[in-house]
């Protein structure tokens, strides 16, 4: 463990949200797109709802990546090597090659946005429309399997981009952030899922209760992860145990975040219940989670 | 030893050597000091003794070296000492020592406040028949005055010889008396003066550098001569890795004195003329200055004298005139910094100059002497930035807090910009008196002129303003020789073309012959007859012939290097080295071989019949020779002779009236012929050595502004001393206004003992008060375990340290640490005593607040 | 030919013209976060006192490319002291965490071994900061990007050495071939320890791949804040990689498992 490191000083408002929203991006586009994959019919509501959710909420990353730059304008450096205008990705460095997966996603997420804005009759745009038919030729699934592929990378690799630092909190959790953003996104994406449902008045049915299920099990999982990962932490696990950050990450995620919504699912559940299943309560307890996991961990480790 | 000295702090740049003598040679570094600093980090001994206590812990170092087996035993000790010291010589049975009168020596003064030095003179054999009958030139007179020999006992047993007199001194400085007054621990003392003993003698020397942290006490002088004295009872004078080694404290200060800044000093250190003296005529001058000296090399002072005052005349200095004697000024009392602001106080100066220099923050007692500068009518202020002396009358904390008012305060303040180093040209005169030569890399920018120019250009207006004045006091401005205009080539590259010419001062400072105008290559040419022109005869040889500056040279070796600038006198880098040979001038061995008698070898001089002779000194490492270079080593001086003449094969301290390095002082010194153990002004205990407390003739002003603290005040009892960091510059004009160095230190620290700082509850990096009755300031403290408490006689004493470099201008602003200090000096040189006073502490700021 | 500097802390006096030298030869500024303005003052004051020995740097930053420390080691009697002086840089890691993490080629290595930023690719991303195993890459506020020691580039490729090593008095930072210079630094080693320093020891050979700025300490390098055993990050890349993969590919099966066609099969007991 190195005994003097810098914090990258990255705002929680541009990076740390980058992460959840990336994540609730991605989380809810590979359930969307594997449903569509492998489900049958009745589960095509949750995809379409996964590819209106998905989409929209990664345009706003690249703001938020930019911004957090300190010479916004060269961000196109990620992409070409200014010296020889090349295409250039380094796999030595996390940031690099997420930065191409990223733009893969955002584009299969674009594609598949467009094609349920079509389905759905909302495009008015001749020129959009051309464009549309001119990508179904090749079938959606390819998309979405490609769309899938890139979504699980920048779902989890933030966490690889975390844990491959030097920063005491990041080495020490090493290699665990990765796995655990990836849980994190599929369940977030899950209750992202859900929450648009409930307020279609669409959560239910033997559909909505698979999603409830899938999320029930990433929740356990993550929190799984969580307990091991700041076992394997050991001393180095302070900054996420105190103060502000600790309360974020055991008040927030662990027990608003996952805590409570299962208590809350369990309780509904049980035989004899008189309470309703608390839907949206549960799935904006999840996302609110969800983001102080985020906020946490990235915050604590620059401490 | 390093001692009385910060050397890796204070000289860095020279600090390299002692370090490469440790790395590559296996030296042992010595550190004796009160705190642990970064040069006792680097030494491999750290000997911590209480601050002012220095010639306790020296005259224990000589009373354990003379009683010691080693000493005693190896011939080489003794053989050097009778030889080439004043061991052996008898002192007047008059003299009564320290240990007769309760720690004064005889010749005090009723008042207590002077001494007379009768009584500590040599018994002496009647005086010789004079070698000339009429006395035609100067020198004619000195040779009508020459005293008898001294007295000696070669066996060193008459109770009177100056060896016998130290042993009686020096008894009771035991490693218990060590213990007791230094606070320093009985083992560390003998660690430290086993090693110098045991590395001294034939094969080994040692060396002891000092600095500052010796001179700037009320006792300076004295520290200093004990460490020569106990060099010269080692056997370490003049000889290669031994000596005492003053560090100089700021570029060129060597030369500053050399060339004489000092208002006691004519330039080559000849003395001021004085009208308390008897300096009427310029022979009552030669007589009086000359005469008590004329057997040593001094004998030859006509001939400087008539140089110097021909340098400053040209044409209009005649023999008729006495080359402007009468004309040129004369002291009438200690004009030095300290009297001269007690002067200012009372509004007997009118006007100031004041280049590259800042009281407001360097003066002891700034309080009052920034008080003192708002009663000059006029001050001038070079300098590159507005410093705290150019600024005082509208920003002075006094100004500030409304003690004063800048409207009161009726000096006109003149502030003028200044050149920086870079900008101006010359030689520097360093520590080792190395000479060498600085160049010019840029000019200054707009109106910035250098100190050369300034002078120069303020002569000429002077010069021309008293016009053809009549008047006696305004002769010597009117026919001061005063022609230093640059060639155009040597200013061809730059922007200002009048800048005078360096070489040509350079020039007028080595010597030339006036007629032809060539410069002289020696002082042996210097005449007193007022052909020869010399601004310092230290310095003949810098330039050997027109166009030849050898404080240019720059062709170094691993050793003495004498190719690389210009060692004052005569290119000698180590002085008397005639001692690093024995008496018989074979060199005292193979391994310490400097200087040596070659028999056989051609002298390249003849006798009067033409006769080559044979037998001169040589050193083969090309460094030069301090001796007369064809005088054999068993020549007898001629006991009616002046000068070298005087001087015999074995005199090799040729600048001493009687050629021999001095244990015991017969003159010179105001405060005895030997150092004794004075407490500082103020100290928090008494003295444990003698009834008297302190030095009885210490400088000091009793005027209102300038109180002392009593004797183990209780309302002050603690010891603190000011000293000085490698980030900071003195004041911090060169460095408090630079970014880059006013954040390395950017803000006043007090360095405090864990132990003291727990019992005032100061914290470290928070604020705390320091107070005396002269001031009160606020620092940072500093806790650390590097400073001390110290057992004094069974009393916990605590030492407290503060570096005085901040003042309320700049980048980096404190509170002016020369607020606590107060006018006290040492008697010969009217130094202050900045290393040792008392205060008080305290947690919080100065208002009160944390 | 790798260049790169040895620095025998042995011979160091924490002097910090080091320090000094690389801001004037840089011409960096004072470093913004020491310095605050004051009413009626035309400049502003530093006023960066830290308290830690004589150390007010505090650590490298985009304007402090040199930083010395200060370590006293003083028991409570005074029986063992010791001050301790290292003069701390940018260690020019022949496996640099900083160069491994720039998604933008901003930082490479030049001919001689160097690592250096580009001021012109960079796009202040920032990662390289906490990719560095000692803390050394800095990012500026006032240019939106990183900044570190060069190993003084355009020097070292004029023939001339680093400016810190010139200014250095004695000789404890020294520039030239790392081949000789460990030659040298070795020969040190053996004179130290034959005169009873036990713990000094060299720092550099191994880590990170080799250092081309290597130290010769005289204690733990625990001591001097440096890590005993850096394992540059990128080294553990290829695990937490693996583990996430198989992460993925856990929750694509448990997706696949949850949302599968159930056909006939109703789900018991749960209610809407």
């Amino acid at each position: 463990m190195s005994p003097e490191t810098q914090a990258p000083h990255w705002e929680w408002y541009y990076i740390a949200m980058y992460f959840y929203i990336g994540g609730i991006s991605a989380g809810a586009y590979f359930i969307g797109s594997l449903v569509e994959l492998l489900g049958n019919v009745k589960q095509r509501e949750i995809s379409r709802i996964a590819y209106y959710i998905a989409f929209p909420l990664i345009c706003i990353t690249p703001i938020l990546l930019i911004a957090d730059l300190g010479q916004p304008v060269r961000f196109w450096h990620l992409f070409f090597y200014t010296k020889d205008g090349i295409p250039y990705i380094n796999h030595q460095s996390p940031l690099s090659v997420g930065t191409w997966a990223l733009l893969l996603y955002s584009g299969m997420s674009f594609l598949s946005f467009l094609r349920v804005l079509g389905a759905d009759g909302r495009l008015k745009s001749p020129a959009v429309k051309n464009l549309l038919n001119l990508f179904n030729r090749i079938p959606h699934k390819v998309y979405a399997m490609i769309g899938s592929f890139f979504g699980f990378f920048t779902a989890g690799y933030t966490g690889v981009l975390l844990n491959t630092t030097a920063r005491p909190l990041w080495e020490a959790t090493d290699p665990l952030i990765g796995s655990l953003f990836i849980v994190s996104a599929a369940s977030t994406g899950a209750a992202a899922i859900a929450l648009a449902m409930s307020r279609q008045n669409i959560a239910s049915g033997e559909t909505f209760v698979q999603l409830e299920i899938f999320d029930r099990v990433a929740m356990i999982v993550e929190l799984l992860l969580i307990i091991v990962m700041v076992i394997i932490a050991g001393q180095y696990a302070g900054p996420i145990l105190r103060g502000w950050f600790g309360l974020m990450f055991w008040g927030g995620t662990v027990a608003v975040g996952i805590l409570v919504p299962l208590w809350l699912n369990w309780s509904a559940r049980r035989p004899g219940s008189a309470v309703n299943n608390p839907v949206m309560l549960s799935a904006v307890l999840i996302l609110f989670g969800g983001a102080l996991l985020r906020i946490s961990l990235v915050q604590a480790g620059q401490m | 030893m390093i001692m009385g000295s910060n050397m890796a702090e204070c000289h860095p740049v020279a600090f390299r050597w002692p370090l490469k003598a440790k790395t590559d040679h296996g030296a042992v570094l010595m550190h004796v000091d009160p705190r642990f600093t970064r040069t006792t980090a680097m030494c491999d001994i750290h000997a911590p003794i209480r601050a002012g206590t220095d010639i306790v812990f020296l005259g224990a170092i000589i009373n354990h070296v003379i009683n010691s087996k080693r000493w005693n035993t190896d011939s080489f000790f003794k053989e050097y000492v009778v030889n080439y010291t004043n061991a052996a010589m008898l002192i007047s049975p008059d003299f009564k020592d320290t240990e007769d009168l309760n720690g004064v020596f005889s010749g005090l003064s009723e008042d207590g406040k002077a001494y007379s030095n009768a009584s500590w003179s040599y018994q002496r054999n009647p005086a010789p028949k004079p070698a000339v009958a009429e006395a035609k030139t100067f020198t004619d007179l000195l040779l009508q005055r020459v005293p008898g020999r001294p007295k000696t006992d070669p066996t060193l047993k008459n109770p009177q010889t100056v060896y016998q007199i130290i042993r009686r001194h020096y008894k009771r400085y035991t490693p218990e008396m060590v213990e007791k007054i230094c606070g320093c621990p009985k083992e560390k003392f003998l660690t430290v003066a086993d090693t110098l003993l045991n590395n001294s003698g034939r094969d080994k020397t040692s060396n002891i550098t000092y600095a500052v942290g010796w001179t700037q006490h009320t006792v300076g002088v004295q520290i200093i001569r004990t460490a020569g004295m106990l060099q010269a009872l080692l056997g370490n004078i003049g000889r290669p890795g031994g000596g005492v080694l003053a560090l100089r404290g700021h570029a060129t200060i060597q030369g500053s004195t050399d060339i004489a800044t000092l208002y006691h000093s004519l330039p080559g250190y000849l003395n001021m003329p004085d009208a308390r003296k008897n300096h009427d005529t310029f022979k009552d001058f030669i007589l009086t200055e000359s005469v008590p000296l004329s057997t040593s090399y001094w004998g030859n002072y006509p001939k400087f004298a008539v140089s110097y005052f021909k340098a400053q005349f040209g044409d209009a200095a005649t023999k008729e005139n006495d080359y402007g004697y009468d004309y040129h000024p004369k002291i009438t009392g200690d004009h030095s910094h300290l009297p001269m602001f007690v002067d200012m106080m009372s509004g007997k100066i009118k006007g100031f100059f004041v280049m590259g220099q800042n009281p407001a923050v360097g003066g002891q007692n700034a309080r009052f002497q920034r008080k003192a500068l708002a009663k000059l009518d006029w001050m001038v202020v070079r300098d590159f930035f507005e410093t705290e002396t150019a600024a005082f009358w509208r920003n002075s904390p006094e100004v500030k807090e409304g003690e004063v008012k800048p409207s009161d305060i009726k000096t006109e303040v003149f502030f003028l910009p200044a050149a920086m180093v870079a900008e101006m040209e010359g030689s520097f005169t360093n520590t080792q008196r190395l000479l060498q030569q600085h160049e010019k890399a840029a000019d200054p920018p707009d109106d910035a002129r250098s100190d050369i120019w300034f002078t120069y250009s303020l002569g000429k207006q002077l010069k021309k303003l008293y016009g053809n004045s009549p008047k006696d006091h305004d002769w010597a401005i009117r026919n001061l020789y005063w022609s230093y205009d640059p060639e155009p080539s040597e200013v061809a590259s730059f922007r200002i073309k009048d800048e005078p010419s360096a070489y040509k001062v350079l020039k007028e400072i080595n010597g030339y012959t006036w007629e032809d105008k060539k410069p002289l290559s020696s002082f042996v040419n210097l005449k007193e007859d007022g052909s020869t022109v010399c601004g310092a005869w230290i310095y003949t040889g810098v330039i050997p012939e027109e166009g030849k500056n050898n404080a240019a040279r720059r062709q170094g070796d691993n050793w003495i290097s004498p190719n690389w600038g210009f060692a004052w006198p005569a290119n000698r880098h180590i002085m008397y080295n005639r001692a690093s040979a024995d008496p018989s001038g074979k060199p005292w061995s193979e391994k310490k071989k400097l200087v040596y008698w070659d028999a056989a070898a051609d002298s390249g001089t003849k006798d009067a019949k033409g006769k080559p002779l044979i037998g001169k000194w040589v050193a083969p490492s090309g460094e030069g020779i301090d001796f007369q270079p064809t005088k054999a080593p068993n020549f007898r001086g001629k006991d009616n002779g002046i000068g070298f003449d005087w001087l015999s094969g074995n005199d090799a301290f040729i600048m001493r009236a009687d050629g021999k390095a001095w244990l015991f002082a017969p003159s010179g010194l105001v405060d005895g012929p030997m150092p004794t153990h004075y407490e500082p002004y103020e100290s928090p205990v008494t003295n444990l050595l003698y009834k008297q407390q302190s030095n009885p003739v210490a400088k000091t002003w009793n005027v209102p502004g300038n109180p002392y603290h009593k004797v183990a005040d209780p309302d002050y009892p603690i010891v603190v001393s000011t000293y000085r960091l490698t980030e900071h510059h003195l004041t911090g004009v060169m460095t408090r206004w630079l970014p880059w160095l006013a954040e390395l230190m950017p803000e006043l620290f007090c360095e405090i003992s864990p132990e003291l700082a727990e019992e005032k509850s100061i914290k470290n990096a928070e604020y705390m008060t320091i107070e005396t009755a002269r001031g009160k300031i606020q620092a940072r403290a500093l806790v650390t375990r590097r400073m001390r408490p110290f057992t004094i006689n069974g009393k916990t004493i605590h030492e407290i340290g503060l570096p005085w470099h901040w003042g309320w201008q700049g980048r980096a602003q404190s509170d002016v640490v020369n607020n606590l200090s107060v006018l006290v000096a040492d008697p010969n040189v009217t130094i202050h005593e900045g290393k040792v006073f008392t205060c008080n502490v305290r947690a919080g700021k100065r208002g009160g607040a944390a | 030919m790798a260049k790169g500097m040895f620095v025998d802390v042995s011979i160091c006096t924490g002097c910090k013209a080091c320090q000094v030298a690389c801001k004037e030869w840089n011409g960096l500024e004072g470093e913004p976060s020491h310095f605050h303005k004051v009413p009626n003052v035309p400049y502003p004051i530093a006023f960066n006192f830290t308290g830690n020995s004589y150390d007010n740097t505090g650590s490298l930053s985009a304007t402090d490319w040199r930083h010395v420390r200060f370590i006293e080691q003083f028991n409570e009697n005074r029986s063992e002291a010791r001050w301790l002086f290292s003069s701390d840089s940018c260690k020019h890691c022949n496996d640099a965490g900083c160069l491994n993490a720039c998604p933008v080629k901003a930082i490479v290595r030049t001919d001689m071994g160097n690592v250096v930023v580009q001021q012109d690719v960079c796009i202040g991303c920032k990662y390289c900061i906490p990719s560095c195993p000692y803390g050394v890459i800095s990012f500026s506020e006032k240019t939106g990007t990183v900044h570190k020691c060069t190993l003084c580039n355009d020097r070292i490729h004029n023939g001339l050495g680093t400016a810190c090593a010139k200014a250095c008095p004695t000789g404890s930072i020294s520039f030239g071939e790392v081949s000789e210079l460990k030659a040298k630094a070795d020969a040190r080693l053996v004179q130290l320890k034959a005169l009873g320093h036990a713990e000094a020891n060299i720092y550099g050979y191994t880590e990170a791949g080799g250092l081309n700025v290597f130290y010769l300490f005289m204690d733990k390098p625990s001591a001097y804040g440096q890590p005993e055993h850096p394992v540059v990050p990128q080294r553990r890349l290829f695990r937490s990689a693996a583990i996430t993969v198989f992460t993925a590919v856990a929750v694509a099966v448990a997706a696949l498992i949850s949302f599968r066609e159930r056909g006939a099969k109703k789900n018991e007991g749960v209610k809407p």
